[in-house]
Formats: structure tokens, C-alpha cells, sequence
């Protein structure tokens, strides 16, 4: 699912971002970025999501190729993927259902599909009562939610997080992490970053991936 | 283009979005695009007109050809057949001196009482010429070495002014309707660079999410599509109004102008202004989100 080869990340400016990283994802693994804040956790998701390229080194991501030349193909690989952003990026003004449904209607479902599927995700993270209600009428720890169910719906081959229980209590952040990985199966990986180290002690069955500095080192968990 | 179909609901609700979230400027450019389209919409119409008038002036083209007092009938209808044979006249028949003098009442009005003054008709008979007005001046040369002939008034001065007002008109209507396209261009561009500014988080979401730039661009393309349709139509219905309102104007002072129908000239305009309307918010739309695709 994602194969890294001596990748390097630097920023226009110069500023290097991430250094040598070699690392692959597999089907159905479950995946902890972690690190301080600033360690470039959030620039090894972008580069996963193709918004940032490998300065050196090669990047696939199921399969395509991570480089300024693929950016037509790339935008055919975000399609595959389920992106859950720090900030969230929902679209105000639209409901809960809009915004689920927003992520999939490129996707060429028929609209009855799109609301079931839609309808159904927001079933599993707990939201279908509030379907119609308006995103900005929510708390910090639903609008999470629907970013969830808005990249679930789209049934992704790879789910990226970045940040996800960031600004949440750590009960909210406990649950957020559990439905998160609810999601992972045979076919599914996940890979959730966090700087919050105290709410993945524990987790089995999954590998943690630490970044600092720009390097990283990878720990694998055993299963439960 | 599957996903477009199927999101028709969807495109039309972002783009009522759209105009609720700008709705002063989208007002303001309804109203820029509707005094621009309607300015468009009476140049064109008085364009039409101003032809309209030429070519009934040009088919009704005539010369007044004054005859030696001392022809005999005879000799007058003689001198009519000649002219007839010209080539470029259409017809010619003799005007009696009486039939002069009722004309000029009919022409006078009101003021007629002034030829009650004259003690005697003072108006002459003469042969009136239909003529085709490309021929004017072989027709003169012609008719100046006819035996019998004492004078000839023409109005050509009057028809070749009316004719450079036309042409005036005409490349006029051209610079305004390159003027229109222009700003309908800039403005329609500039209001939708605007509404991509706004909406740069939403734009750069759906391309996280993988979206097509088609499906991305779609209601911005809808929302200039129907700002510059509204505001067509709004000028085309303003444009009507006043079009009314001026031959309304014209028919008292004026009713020797032979003005097309109106209805026929309403519906011209109209027929034009909506898919010209139309073509210009497409490619003001295309042209603005062209130039922001950095969003």
C-alpha cells in the first residue's frame, strides 16, 4: 500500500522536512505516526496524500508513483484514499449528510447510493440523528466525526488521519482512535499521527512509526 | 462527465450557495451586467432601425423634374415617356400644380395657413421620378441634356447624410458591442475570481478528496451562466420598455419616418441578447477560473 524509499522531503524555502525515510504499509495494517509537534508528522501524511512530493527518494502509494509528473494520476489516487484533516475542512453552511455525501458524489454513485452510503456511515460513528443538522452547529468532537464518516463512506483502500484527536478531551480522543480503527481490515490500513503518545500505550497489534527530526524509527506491536 | 449529470441538484444548490454567501456583489453585478447588456441591446435595436429606415428611404428615393412652362400637354407626356426609358428610373408621372399645393398642406399641418397669404398657387407641375438611388448620377446627366427639361431638385444631400449616420451608427455598434464583451468579460471574470477567492478552503478540500476540476468548477461556471442570463434578460425586457416608449415618442411628431414594427424588432433583440447573454458569462466564467487555478 505504501512503499518508501529513501524519502526526502524539503520545502521550497529550503527548510528540510523529512530525511532518508524508508518504510512500507501493508493491507489491512494499522499504522501510529507519532512524534513532538513540528517532528514532520504532518508532512509524511501530505506526501501520502500527494499534496506534498518526495524532493528525493521514491514514493508509491497503491501503487502510483508520488511525483510532480503523476499529478493527473495522483488526483485519480485521492479518490482511493479517506483523508481525516486536523482541521477537519468541512464545508460550512452544507448539513452533516451534505458534507459525507460531498466526498463521494465525484465518484460516479448513483445519488440513492450516495445516500445510503452516507446514511450508513454515519450510522457507525454515531451521527445519523444529527444527518440534517448544519457542521457548524456541532462540537469540536462531532465535526471529528463527520470527517470520519466522510472518509469512511468513500470505503478508501487506505484511511489517513492527521491529528485526529487533537483539541479533544481524552475520553472524545479514546473513542475518536477506537472508531478509527474500527475501520481497518483485511483490505483497509490505517494510519492515524499523533503527537498524544499517552493514548496509543498499550495498543496491540499495530505499528508505531516515530518522527523526529525528520528520520524515523518504526516499532511493530505484538496482537492481542 | 457521468458525475456531472448526477449531481444536477447539487450544482444548483452550490450555486444558490454561492450567491448567498456574495449576495451584494451578485446584486451589483446583476445590475453592471444589465445596464451594459441594456446599452448593448439599444445600440443593436437603433441600429436595426436606422438600416430599416435606410432601405425604405432608398426604395422610396425620388427627384422632382421641372419642365419648360411653354410644353404643350403633348409635349409634357412625351418628356414622361422619355424619362421612363432611363435607365435606373423606376417610374415617373406628371404632379399638377394644384396636387403640389395639397401636398404642402398635408406636409404643413397646422402651419398651412401661410400659404393663404399668396395670392396664387405658388407652386409649380413637375414630373416626379422614382428612382433607384445607385443611379442618381447617370440619371442626372441623362435628364440635364433632355429637351424640355428647366430644372431638377433631388434630395440626394438628405439620403447621403442618412446614409453616413447609418454607417456611423454601424461602426458604433460594432465599438459597443466589442466594448460590452470586454467588460462583460472583466466583470463576470473578476465576480467569479471573487467567489473562488471565497470559497478557496471548499475548492482545496475537494481537491484533497480528489475531486475532478470539471465537477470543482461546474457551479462557478452555472453561477456566471446565470448572472449574465438574468442579467440579459433584464435589459432585454428594459430595452423593450423604452423601445415602446420611444416609437410611442416618434409617432406623434414624427409619422413620415418609416420605423420598422415594433414587435418584429423587440423580438430580434431579445432572440439575440439571451445566447449572447449566455455565450459571455460562459466564457467570463471560463476566463476567471482559468485564471485563479492556483486555488
Amino acid at each position: 500500500m505504501i512503499k518508501a524509499k529513501g524519502v526526502c522531503l524539503k520545502y521550497p524555502d529550503g527548510t528540510p522536512a523529512l530525511n532518508n525515510i524508508n518504510l512500507s504499509v501493508e493491507p489491512g495494517e494499522l499504522v501510529y505516526v507519532t512524534g513532538p509537534s513540528g517532528s514532520g508528522k504532518t508532512s509524511l501524511l501530505k506526501l501520502f496524500m500527494g499534496v506534498e512530493y518526495p524532493t528525493e527518494g521514491s514514493l508509491e502509494i497503491l501503487g502510483q508513483q508520488i511525483a510532480k509528473v503523476h499529478e493527473k494520476e495522483i488526483r485519480q489516487l485521492r479518490m482511493k484514499l479517506g483523508p481525516v484533516f486536523q482541521e477537519f475542512r468541512l464545508i460550512k453552511g452544507r448539513t452533516v449528510m451534505e458534507n459525507v455525501m460531498l466526498g463521494m458524489r465525484f465518484l460516479n454513485a448513483s445519488p440513492s447510493r450516495l445516500k445510503e452510503d452516507a446514511g450508513v456511515a454515519l450510522t457507525k460513528v454515531g451521527l445519523a440523528h444529527k444527518a440534517l443538522s448544519l457542521v457548524e452547529n456541532l462540537s469540536w468532537g462531532e465535526c471529528q466525526r463527520v470527517a470520519i464518516a466522510r472518509a469512511v463512506a468513500r470505503k478508501p483502500e487506505l484511511i489517513l488521519a492527521d491529528e485526529p484527536t487533537g483539541n479533544l478531551d481524552k475520553d472524545n480522543a479514546l473513542n475518536i482512535l477506537e472508531l478509527l480503527t474500527s475501520f481497518k481490515d483485511n483490505k483497509t490500513a490505517v494510519v492515524i499521527t499523533t503527537h498524544a503518545t499517552h493514548l496509543i500505550e498499550g495498543q496491540k497489534d499495530c505499528t508505531l512509526i516515530r518522527v523526529d527530526g525528520g528520520s524515523i524509527s518504526r516499532e511493530r506491536t505484538g496482537g492481542a | 462527465m457521468k458525475h456531472i449529470f448526477c449531481n444536477t441538484g447539487y450544482f444548483f444548490r452550490e450555486v444558490r450557495t454561492l450567491f448567498r454567501m456574495n449576495w451584494v456583489s451578485n446584486i451589483l453585478t446583476l445590475i453592471s451586467t444589465g445596464l451594459i447588456f441594456f446599452l448593448l441591446a439599444m445600440v443593436i435595436s437603433g441600429w436595426w432601425i436606422s438600416d430599416s429606415v435606410m432601405e425604405s428611404v432608398r426604395g422610396e428615393a425620388e427627384m422632382s423634374v421641372y419642365y419648360d412652362e411653354r410644353l404643350e400637354d403633348d409635349g409634357v407626356m412625351q418628356l414622361v415617356e422619355r424619362i421612363k426609358e432611363i435607365e435606373g428610373v423606376q417610374g415617373a408621372h406628371v404632379i399638377s400644380a394644384d396636387e403640389a399645393y395639397d401636398r404642402m398642406v398635408d406636409i404643413l399641418g397646422k402651419d398651412a395657413r401661410v400659404l393663404e397669404y399668396f395670392d396664387d398657387n405658388p407652386f409649380g407641375a413637375f414630373v416626379e421620378v422614382r428612382i433607384s438611388l445607385d443611379k442618381v448620377q447617370p440619371i442626372m446627366e441623362v435628364l440635364r441634356r433632355t429637351e424640355g427639361v428647366a430644372d431638377i431638385r433631388d434630395n440626394r444631400e438628405v439620403l447621403e447624410r442618412l446614409h453616413q449616420i447609418a454607417e456611423i451608427l454601424s461602426v458604433l455598434g460594432y465599438l459597443i458591442i466589442a466594448a460590452v464583451g470586454i467588460s462583460t468579460l472583466v466583470i463576470l471574470s473578476h465576480i467569479i475570481r471573487q467567489g473562488i477567492y471565497h470559497n478557496r478552503e471548499q475548492i482545496h478540500t475537494l481537491r484533497l478528496l480528489g475531486a475532478p476540476e470539471a465537477f470543482i468548477a461546474f457551479p462557478f461556471l452555472m453561477a456566471g451562466l446565470l448572472l449574465t442570463l438574468l442579467g440579459g434578460g433584464v435589459a432585454a425586457a428594459l430595452a423593450a420598455y423604452t423601445l415602446k416608449f420611444i416609437y410611442g415618442q416618434m409617432a406623434g411628431p414624427l409619422p413620415f419616418i418609416p420605423l420598422p414594427p415594433i414587435g418584429a424588432v423587440i423580438q430580434s433583440m431579445a432572440t439575440l441578447m439571451l445566447p449572447l447573454s449566455a455565450a459571455l458569462g460562459i466564457a467570463g466564467s471560463l476566463f476567471g477560473l482559468m485564471s485563479e487555478r492556483r486555488f
